[in-house]
């Protein structure tokens, strides 16, 4: 811009200057109003979140006195948090490489040359979008024990509601409804992939196994990457689940606590702000440094 | 299809690897139509069992004997759905409409006009997706009922007024349109607020079709909002997942009706998604590749 301005003369240039003094007062006008939303609600917040986090705060608000570490120490020293900080890496252990698994399959599926892919992509890809607390209630139904899982096997375990079950219910629950959202990130990634490789592949008289392992899983590295960390990630912050399958209460024996629903039942059924504020501290510095040590070790997800 | 028999025309001299051909095709179709039974049994069984009795509600027997349409009335009158519908579609419709008009101006800000800080603040932006909801449940929940907004839709509203993705997702459509248009609405006198509201916001409406879509999902579908703003207390302002929440956690055996209210729920989003899936699938792809 100033390029400009030296080269004009200076009675434009004033006016040039007029101009651009209106499209920054109209800069900040449209992009106010989002901002001073983000500011508020999202900004604004975090630093709140570390302020409670240091005090006695009810329901009714600030109690006298600050706490100092007192509510980190309570939260680190708490059985509760440490169960659901237990359940919750046994759910993504689980969870992701098995949703992983399945996108890819579906995805390697859908792109073989069939009729009514599209049709069948959809249907795949349905239980992502509808809501997760119908998709749990479902879930509910068909795994209680008279439901139509335990009538098929010839069981009569309620899977979500049996302490040493409910972590691998949720867990198939969720495979179910998260895999037709990683196969759309693995079709993308299947379609980058040239026609020349297979073509080479093909005049090599490759077999169709081979062909997957030696070629098309490693080209896939990039939707690997982004999968792993966005769907680990989603995994550490499940709460709906949890909340659903134990009316809100985390049991059987706290087995179906995550340190989400221990957030929100420290905050609204405890009534402790400045705990709750604590957890939410200490859990989000635990993703940001699992995330760390996961792009340190897995590598950085390249482009895709 | 085509590309398939002339490419088996092609080669009629090897009838051992056409009829290999064929047994592989099958295979696969039998396996695709197979794994798509498996995830849709769950959608129909919940279906069939809206339209049974209580007792029925526990039989492997997918057709309702005898069939009734009870549950569905109850769900309507006696469990209050038709309000929680209308509180639904209330938040989902107010939320949309705010999106799109607030993210559309910031997104044309961020995208054509030039004013300093614009870089910084767009950092800013983008740097709020990464604010965890968990972090934000306690200091927002003080904050509205500090302004005496808990328990209505008001404090609900106003969080959700515009989301980074969709500000995101506006300004990069807005990138693409060429620059010709403003030009030419400029030399006809239009200001900045006219050239966005009438030429920019019009032409971006493939972007807008899809904000509509997957915003109003996300709303229609939010739990965990809902659950702490207005989840306490009386059930004037439950949303449908809010009142299908405590429709189970009430009458935990009430089968068909829980099974009618989880029709109600996925419905809408079924509808929509029928009527405007390469906006879901292009929505989701997007977001994740190119962001």
């Amino acid at each position: 811009m100033s390029g400009v301005n030296e080269t004009v003369g200076r009675p434009v240039r004033s006016s040039m200057q007029g101009a651009k003094l209106r499209e920054t007062l109209w800069g900040y006008g449209f992009a106010g109003l989002p901002i001073a939303v983000f500011g508020l609600f999202f900004v604004y917040p975090l630093g709140y979140a570390i302020y409670i986090s240091f005090l006695h705060w009810g329901i009714l608000g600030r109690m006298p006195g600050a706490s100092g570490t007192y509510n980190y120490a309570k939260v680190v020293h708490d059985p509760v948090f440490h169960t659901a900080l237990k359940n919750v890496f046994e759910y993504t252990i689980g969870v992701v490489p098995l949703e992983m698994a399945l996108g890819m399959s579906l995805a390697l599926l859908i792109n073989q040359k069939i009729r009514g892919r599209n049709f069948f992509r959809s249907a795949f890809y349905f239980p992502s979008i509808a809501s997760s607390v119908a998709i749990t209630t479902i879930a509910l139904y068909i795994l209680n024990s008279d439901g139509l899982f335990n009538r098929i096997i010839g069981s009569n375990t309620p899977w979500f509601t049996t302490a040493s079950t409910v972590t691998w219910a949720i867990v198939g629950l969720n495979t179910w409804t998260t895999s037709g959202t990683i196969m759309l990130y693995y079709l993308a990634g299947l379609q980058a992939i040239s026609d020349d490789v297979y073509e080479a592949a093909a005049l090599d008289n490759t077999g169709a196994w081979r062909t997957f392992r030696k070629i098309t899983f490693p080209l896939l590295k990039p939707a690997h990457f982004f999968v792993l960390v966005v769907f680990g990630v989603g995994a550490l912050k499940i709460f709906d689940q949890n909340f659903l399958v134990s009316n809100g209460g985390g049991g059987p024996n706290y087995a179906s606590y995550s340190p989400v629903l221990y957030i929100y039942r420290q905050a609204f059924s405890n009534y402790d702000f400045g705990v709750a504020a604590a957890a939410g501290v200490v859990y989000f510095v635990v993703i940001f440094v699992l995330t760390l040590v996961g792009r340190l070790t897995v590598g950085r997800p390249e482009a895709a | 299809m085509t590309i398939q028999t002339t490419a088996a025309a092609a080669r009629p001299y090897v009838p051992g690897r056409a009829r290999a051909d064929v047994a592989r095709k099958a295979l696969l179709y039998a396996l695709i139509v197979a794994v798509s039974l498996l995830f849709f049994v769950p959608f129909i069984w919940t279906l069939a069992t809206s339209f049974k009795t209580i007792p029925d509600s526990v039989n492997v027997r997918l057709i309702p004997h005898p069939w009734t349409t009870s549950a569905w009335h109850a769900i309507w009158s006696q469990y209050d759905f038709k309000l929680y519908i209308k509180n639904s579609l209330f938040l989902a419709v107010v939320i949309t409409c705010a999106n799109i008009v607030i993210a559309g101006l910031g997104g044309y800000a961020f995208a054509r006009l030039k004013f300093p800080g614009r870089e910084v603040l767009f950092l800013l932006v983008l740097g709020t997706l990464m604010v965890p909801d968990q972090l934000r449940f306690i200091p927002v929940f003080v904050m509205l009922t500090n302004w005496h907004l808990i328990g209505n839709f008001t404090g609900y509203i106003l969080i959700n007024l515009v989301t980074a993705t969709n500000l995101f997702f506006m300004r990069q459509y807005f990138l693409t349109i060429p620059k010709d248009f403003e030009e030419a609405a400029k030399l006809d006198g239009a200001g900045y607020f006219k050239t966005f509201w009438r030429v920019m916001l019009p032409l971006a409406l493939p972007a807008i079709s899809a904000l509509v879509i997957l915003q109003f999902q996300g709303t229609w579908n939010d739990f965990v909002w809902p659950l702490i703003l207005f989840g306490q207390g009386n059930t004037a302002h439950y949303t449908v997942q809010l009142g299908l929440a405590s429709l189970h956690f009430t009458y935990s055996t009430l089968w068909p009706e829980i099974c009618a209210g989880s029709i109600i729920a996925i419905l809408p989003i079924l509808a929509i998604f029928l009527a405007f899936q390469r906006y879901f699938v292009s929505g989701v792809v997007s977001a994740g590749v190119k962001g």
